[in-house]
């Protein structure tokens, strides 16, 4: 191959090598956008159950508060206690929802931060693509910023991962009891 | 009456812990951290201690450890109440000293009748 060749062959190496990078900048960007309204909708999702959770556990404790009042009463000996059996049955069935409730939260407020934790190295590494390439015409300069842009994400990947603090276990241990 | 810490960072949780166990008859404080559920145990002697596993400050298998090691406690029944469902966890809350392991979302009933055989 001669001096000429070389040169062209360069040339378009360079010039894919920049596409495949702009692309990669073009990927990030759209997923970053995505997970912004993701994030809204997640946010969305949590203020709708802490509302509809909030109105349950006003009338709950509405109704918890005198069936305590009820039972000492009862277990003081006084008379005129009424048997509130079956009040206690219809609210213990509400504890168990509520529970749900709680861990439904806690469920979207690990999503969240699993999501805005992501956003942060998208953002991280669309940084690395802002400042201009020292030498265009060759195809490792482009390929180090792909790199580099990749490095970011698959680390920050890792890191969500470690950090992942939902709540853990699936339904089928649910209500479970081990006594040592 | 017998008295019971119930330990969870969810609000909601010690509710509905305090809840079922008033309606029994036993009395509860709350704490909303292993670090706050271990200063509450040294100032108010307890006959059972509730905890949830993740919490932040001290988690749950910490909070059982600090306990086991004050001899007020040695013997007093702890209960792990989380969402970790795993072998794993289980037998790292037997070998911290947990007397049982419930996984959320507890039914009041079972919570009652495992509370009454502790204590016993």
């Amino acid at each position: 191959m001669n001096d000429g060749e070389a040169f062209a062959k360069d040339a378009r190496e360079a010039k894919e090598a920049a596409r495949a990078a702009d692309l990669l900048v073009t990927v990030a960007t759209s997923l970053n956008e995505r997970l912004g309204v993701t994030a809204l909708e997640l946010e969305r999702s949590q203020d709708l159950l802490r509302e509809a959770s909030e109105e349950l556990l006003t009338a709950f404790r509405g109704a918890a508060d005198r069936i305590v009042d009820a039972q000492r009463v009862a277990a003081s000996g006084s008379e005129g206690g009424a048997d509130y059996g079956v009040v206690l049955e219809h609210l213990y069935r509400a504890v168990h929802h509520l529970q749900s409730h709680d861990l439904v939260n806690q469920l979207i407020d690990a999503q969240k931060l699993r999501v805005d934790k992501m956003r942060e190295k998208l953002s991280e590494a669309l940084s690395l693509a802002v400042p201009p390439v020292a030498a265009p015409g060759h195809a490792e300069e482009w390929i180090g910023r792909s790199r580099a842009m990749l490095d970011c994400i698959v680390a920050g990947i890792a890191q969500i991962d470690a950090e992942a603090k939902a709540p853990r276990g699936g339904s089928l241990g649910a209500g479970s009891v081990d006594l040592f | 009456m017998k008295t019971v810490l119930a330990v969870d960072d969810s609000a909601t949780m010690r509710e509905m812990v305090a809840f079922v166990l008033e309606s029994a008859g036993y009395r509860v404080i709350e704490a909303e951290d292993g670090a706050k559920g271990l200063e509450r145990a040294r100032a108010t002697p307890v006959d059972l201690v509730i905890t949830d596993q993740n919490m932040p400050n001290m988690d749950g298998l910490t909070l059982v450890r600090s306990l086991r090691e004050l001899r007020e406690y040695k013997a007093v029944p702890i209960l792990l109440l989380t969402t970790e469902s795993s072998d794993g966890m289980k037998s790292q809350g037997r070998a911290a000293g947990a007397t049982g392991w419930l996984v959320k979302p507890f039914d009041p009933a079972t919570l009652l009748e495992i509370v009454r055989k502790v204590l016993r």
